[in-house]
């Protein structure tokens, strides 16, 4: 190639793509946000049955007028957790640290987002709870 | 090997390669949503079955975001052709690169005459310069020889040059 060539072909290199946006990162994201461990289902099966006897505990406290009949499907139904997801849509390394042994190591701070969905398979009511949190790592750091 | 890259990893991974893979996407589809679609697809698809695999992570990228492209164009087959002019046309204005710090002028008219370049030759210019690879991977990447992608590249530019110099001297 001649020297003209070369000088464009630099040229072009030098212009940068267009970064994609930040809603694509974001769908990204949500597909590769990694599904919640089946482990954890018992802990999460336990929330509305809490919710439920809390309910149940107020209303019986209060003795009001007999209840109308969706509530009353409602207080009858069963839920139970269908899905469980966590997307992660921020990670940030936060930097070194030093442990309280001295060792190197680096903070990580990951935000996710956990969706819980409960179904009643009587009538096919949902509920999704969705509840932000961060999670912070020590990794520890190997020099060789 | 599969875990050779920690699942969070992507995060950089997108970034690095997001820019180039969104360029080289847009010459295989009629619009930037189109362009954004088959990046995702591609990505996701890479991250989550092919990262583990030798090779050069930019070509195993640009093989998986090609074929969502065409997995795309035969799931769109069936859309009226005038649609489909009028959806490129857009495409084919909205900026697809950024000059390094000024000199927009020149980075439109490059833009412009890169558009007007015969297919072929523009997708071999963009998977050259901006996706990095060589002209063997290329070639691998089209299905042609290493001396066919070679001259496109050449004819490419040459017809750039042509462009660019015609418009310096009547602009």
């Amino acid at each position: 190639m001649d020297e003209e060539l070369l000088k464009l072909e630099a040229e072009l290199k030098s212009l940068r793509p267009i970064a994609p946006a930040s809603e694509l990162r974001a769908r990204v994201a949500r597909e590769l946000a990694p599904v919640a461990r089946a482990g954890a289902w018992w802990w999460w099966s336990a929330v509305p049955a809490a919710a439920a006897l809390a309910i149940a505990l107020v209303l019986a406290g209060r003795k009001e007028p007999p209840v109308s009949e969706g509530l009353a499907a409602a207080q009858g139904a069963t839920f139970r957790p269908v899905a469980a997801e966590k997307v992660l849509y921020a990670a940030a390394d936060e930097g070194p640290v030093t442990l309280a042994d001295g060792t190197a190591a680096r903070r990580v701070r990951s935000s996710y987002v956990d969706t819980i969905t409960w179904k009643n398979p009587k009538t096919n009511a949902s509920l999704r709870w969705s509840v932000p949190r961060d999670e912070v790592r020590v990794v520890p750091v190997s020099f060789q | 090997m599969e875990d050779f890259f920690k699942h969070e990893d992507w995060h950089h991974w997108f970034e690095r390669y997001g820019p180039k893979l969104l360029l080289c996407a847009r010459q295989w589809t009629r619009s930037l949503a189109d362009a954004e679609d088959v990046v995702q697809e591609g990505f996701v698809r890479y991250w989550r079955h092919q990262r583990g695999l030798p090779g050069e992570p930019m070509a195993l990228l640009v093989t998986s975001v090609r074929r969502a492209a065409f997995d795309l164009a035969r799931r769109e087959s069936r859309r009226a052709v005038r649609e489909e002019s009028a959806e490129t046309d857009r495409a084919r204005l909205e900026p697809a690169l950024v000059a390094p710090v000024e000199g927009d002028e020149r980075r439109a008219a490059i833009e412009a005459a890169l558009a007007r370049l015969p297919e072929e030759q523009r997708e071999v210019l963009v998977l050259k310069i901006w996706g990095e690879l060589t002209f063997e991977q290329i070639a691998a990447q089209l299905e042609v020889s290493p001396n066919t992608v070679a001259s496109r590249y050449r004819y490419a530019l040459g017809a750039l040059r042509k462009e660019m110099t015609a418009n310096h001297c009547h602009g």
